[in-house]
């Protein structure tokens, strides 16, 4: 090949590795003041991972623990169609949501700065149920077996409550607004202690723990007996003993009374009247008089079902539930209802009725799902990362240098300026294959700074070794690439094929490591074998008399 | 010209019982260490919590570990990371792994909570969190070692085409040597198994087998040559003969190193303690193992006679790339 060719040829990947570098202006979606905006913004087209941006990364798998799915692999199928579209109205810049192996969702938000609001979203089953509530008081005559049957076994939820089973109680609250419940839990573990010791042995142990409300199938609870209610509810003892064709609810929201807190439990009728798999839209507003709520409207089969079932119940009292809790207090129905329906927020915020259509909008998760694993990193530590990167780089890449050219000093500066063009032509296969830079990755890029040249240390010894066996200079170095050519490909391969198989196996930050590994190899095959050359035969070319010594 | 180790002529070879009693002494050191107390593994192997914390006054670890524990989060391991408004809290064991099967973001929101409670709303801000429920931690232990498993099966094919299996038994066998001294030091370091010491080690085996491979090739150049000197011979003369460049490469490769070391922060600088003794182990491992290997290999299955006489080819798989110059020599 002749030198005009090889310098075209390094400069037309200089040249190509630039434009796969420079800033660009990219499309995004983010969200402003709660709307989705397509916004432009310019960067480097290089790709951070979640470890350097911030962000949140989940791994969703089907949660058994309230029955066992059948065909697990069908089933994220169909959830990952909903965790899709919920996280697309989400307004993440650039999500990631995809099924990995059989049984998992992951998920990726880049940047995101409410991960508990994140969760939420993607957790939430957003299963949508209409019911009446009891009307023939079936707790009330069902009391008296309920206290007999834990009356009996008493003594085991006296030892376990102050122990065990918090986590399921509080599993049990959390299931909605985890983020104000979470608190509400703690008072009321504390709270539950000190009950136990006092209620428990007792007669009548559930029936004084609730009072009638005022509709019919409505209890209040005070505040701090709701999770030792929960773990009554929860005995296998006492949900035998529970009136058949009922379900009880707790109520989204608490009540004051006075200066005491109580939480509505509602018996409803276990046969939903619809559910919200006819919804075709929910919108948040705002109602001067019912505060923030969340409008929805059904499909035409839907509509017509409500309305001959609400036209049976007039006069009755209708439960929304969402994912087993009851939204505000049950309305009576006045009137057959239509097509559309709302659902009052209580005391939450917009934010809240916002979540809420979001997720009713984007229909229901066909299985509860559990997070099996959650990394968070907030955006500070990766900025700090990227930094301290940098900075190493920085200085192995001046250390690299001064032992370069203090050992080699003008063949050193031919590396030198090689190893220039292998930074520059990482970061564009980088770029290029849109890879994404994570933490591991930008350490393997540093430490391959260093073994970068060690293709040209192999080449530069040959040089001297066949310069020492007396040979011009331009045989020399001839030679020299041609002898340590089977070293390097030999060493570089096998490197590669270890960094194949880390990216087969690894994953996130690991395979960001590989991926960064396999262009570093690349990158430096053809700079310290094919650019270094050049420089050679440049600088033998130079003055027409042949080049007597070389600095090496 | 400014050089080192210029034309030297040691005989490394001849120490390699003393260099194996030290390596293996290490190896046991670190094994016997692990059988005793097991190793420390991430998160991401064992299931569990941690997050990173960063508070605006440094705090009494005292405080933070009495707090968890009247919450009922007992046993989680209290760490200062970097500045001493740094931690990370770990919690680790069976009892919490068990709790987080159910979500993994329980025990996360818990810690955050008490511990606001404690020092005040906007004392700490959470950095970091990492959760992983425990069949994941399963999977990663079992896909980490199949993908030490498997580089070793693609070099020893890699090298019994491009070599002969001689080498390549010996490189590879060098190679595993380097996964039991780094196990040994991570253990008696007290280094973290995480992914990212994983990929470290992963990185540690490519660089050892390189600096093997790198030797090898003099060695298959010098046996095509064709001297009259035994095996043994051609490995010194061919350690010798690389010598300057092993020692450019590993001062490059270990400065980058460094660099890691010190200015990379505190969640890398696990990888650059692997990576800064792989220089090492990787380094030893080319001269101390894998020669000797080749020996004792080559004592039991010797190759044909006057095979390494001839000149013409020394094995079967390799070519002949000779020039006119170096045959003149």
């Amino acid at each position: 090949m002749n030198l005009k060719w090889r310098i075209g040829i390094i400069l037309g990947l200089t040249v190509l590795s630039f434009w796969a570098l420079f800033p660009r202006t990219v499309v995004e979606r983010v969200k402003r003041n709660g709307e989705f905006v397509y916004d432009t913004v310019r960067r480097v087209p290089l790709k951070r991972g979640l470890d350097l941006q911030g962000g949140m990364h989940l791994a969703l798998e089907v949660d058994e623990s309230k029955g066992l799915v059948p065909d697990k692999s069908k089933a994220i199928d169909n959830a990952l169609k909903v965790v899709r579209n919920r996280i697309d109205e989400f307004g993440v810049s650039e999500p990631l949501v995809q099924k990995a192996g059989n049984d998992r969702i992951i998920v990726e938000l880049p940047g995101i700065d409410d991960p508990r609001r994140a969760q939420d979203v993607v957790q939430k089953s957003a299963f949508l149920e209409f019911q009446i509530t009891d009307e023939t008081q079936a707790l009330d005559k069902a009391l008296p077996r309920i206290d007999a049957a834990l009356k009996d076994t008493k003594v085991a939820v006296a030892t376990a409550a102050p122990t065990g089973n918090k986590d399921t109680s509080n599993a049990g609250l959390q299931s909605l607004f985890t983020a104000d419940t979470s608190k509400k839990a703690d008072s009321t573990k504390k709270d539950t202690a000190a009950t136990v010791a006092t209620t428990v042995g007792g007669p009548g142990a559930f029936s004084k723990l609730i009072q009638p409300g005022s509709m019919p199938g409505e209890y209040f609870v005070a505040q701090s007996d709701v999770s030792l209610v929960t773990q009554y509810l929860s005995q296998p003892q006492v949900i035998a003993a529970l009136p058949p064709g009922k379900v009880i609810r707790w109520s989204s929201d608490t009540l004051s009374y006075g200066n005491r807190i109580y939480r509505p439990l509602y018996v409803l009728d276990a046969k939903p009247i619809i559910t919200g798999e006819y919804l075709t839209d929910a919108k948040p507003n705002t109602s001067p008089t019912e505060g923030n709520l969340v409008q929805f409207t059904m499909n035409n089969e839907g509509a017509r079902r409500f309305r001959m079932e609400t036209a049976r119940h007039i006069k009755d009292f209708m439960a929304i539930v969402l994912d087993q809790r009851v939204m505000g207090r049950p309305p009576v129905i006045q009137s057959a209802i239509g097509a559309n329906g709302q659902i009052t927020m209580g005391g939450k915020d917009l934010q809240a009725a916002q979540d809420l259509a979001l997720v009713l909008r984007a229909g229901s998760l066909p299985v509860p799902l559990k997070i099996a694993d959650v990394t968070q990193i907030g955006a500070s530590l990766g900025k700090d990362s990227i930094h301290k990167g940098i900075t190493a780089g920085i200085i192995a890449v001046a250390l690299v240098v001064i032992v370069m050219l203090g050992y080699y000093r003008f063949s050193g500066a031919l590396a030198v300026a090689a190893l220039a063009l292998y930074i520059l032509y990482t970061l564009a296969a980088l770029a290029g294959f849109s890879a994404v830079l994570t933490l591991p990755g930008l350490a393997g890029f540093v430490l391959s700074i260093g073994i970068a040249v060690d293709a040209n240390v192999l080449i530069f010894e040959r040089i001297r070794e066949e310069l020492a066996h007396g040979k011009t200079v331009r045989t020399a170095i001839d030679e020299g690439f041609r002898h340590a050519m089977s070293a390097i490909v030999d060493s570089n391969v096998s490197t590669a094929l270890t960094a194949a198989v880390l990216y087969q196996y690894g994953t996130g930050p690991v395979r960001g490591f590989a991926v960064t590994l396999l262009a570093g190899i690349a990158a430096s095959m053809v700079t310290a074998i094919f650019v270094v050359r050049t420089f050679y035969m440049i600088w033998l070319n130079r003055s027409s008399e042949a080049q007597t010594t070389l600095s090496i | 010209m400014f050089r080192i180790l210029h034309d030297t002529n040691y005989d490394f070879i001849r120490w390699w019982k003393v260099m194996a009693a030290i390596t293996i002494g290490f190896i046991l050191l670190g094994l016997g260490s692990l059988a005793i107390k097991p190793p420390n593994y991430s998160i991401e192997f064992t299931g569990g919590t941690l997050m990173q914390l960063q508070f605006t006054q440094p705090p009494d670890v005292g405080e933070i570990r009495s707090t968890l524990d009247d919450a009922g989060i007992h046993g989680a391991e209290i760490q200062q990371f970097g500045s001493n408004r740094d931690f990370t809290v770990r919690a680790q064991n069976a009892a919490q792994v068990a709790a987080q099967a159910r979500g993994a973001e329980n025990i996360a929101v818990r810690i955050e909570s008490v511990l606001k409670k404690k020092f005040g709303e906007n004392s700490l801000r959470v950095i970091r969190t990492e959760a992983v429920g425990p069949r994941v931690g399963q999977e990663l232990k079992r896909g980490a070692i199949i993908a030490i498993l498997l580089s070793f099966l693609i070099t020893l094919v890699y090298l019994s085409i491009r070599f002969e299996w001689r080498f390549a038994t010996a490189a590879v066998i060098a190679t595993s040597h380097d996964v039991f001294t780094t196990i040994a030091f991570l253990k008696l370091m007290h280094l973290e198994i995480s992914l990212t010491v994983v990929a470290g080690l992963l990185t540690v085996l490519g660089y050892s087998l390189n600096d093997t491979i790198i030797i090898f090739d003099r060695v298959r150049e010098n046996l095509r040559k064709g001297r009259k000197e035994t095996l043994y011979e051609t490995l010194n003369r061919s350690i010798n003969e690389t010598l300057p460049r092993s020692v450019l490469t590993h001062v490059t490769t270990f400065v980058a190193t460094l660099a890691l070391l010190i200015f990379a922060g505190e969640v890398i600088r696990p990888f650059a303690w692997v990576m800064a003794f792989g220089i090492v182990t990787g380094t030893f491992s080319s001269i101390y193992v894998a020669a000797p290997v080749l020996l004792w290999i080559e004592r039991k299955w010797p190759r044909k006679t006057g095979a390494r006489q001839s000149s013409s080819t020394v094995t079967p798989t390799s070519r002949t790339r000779r020039s006119p110059a170096t045959a003149t020599r």
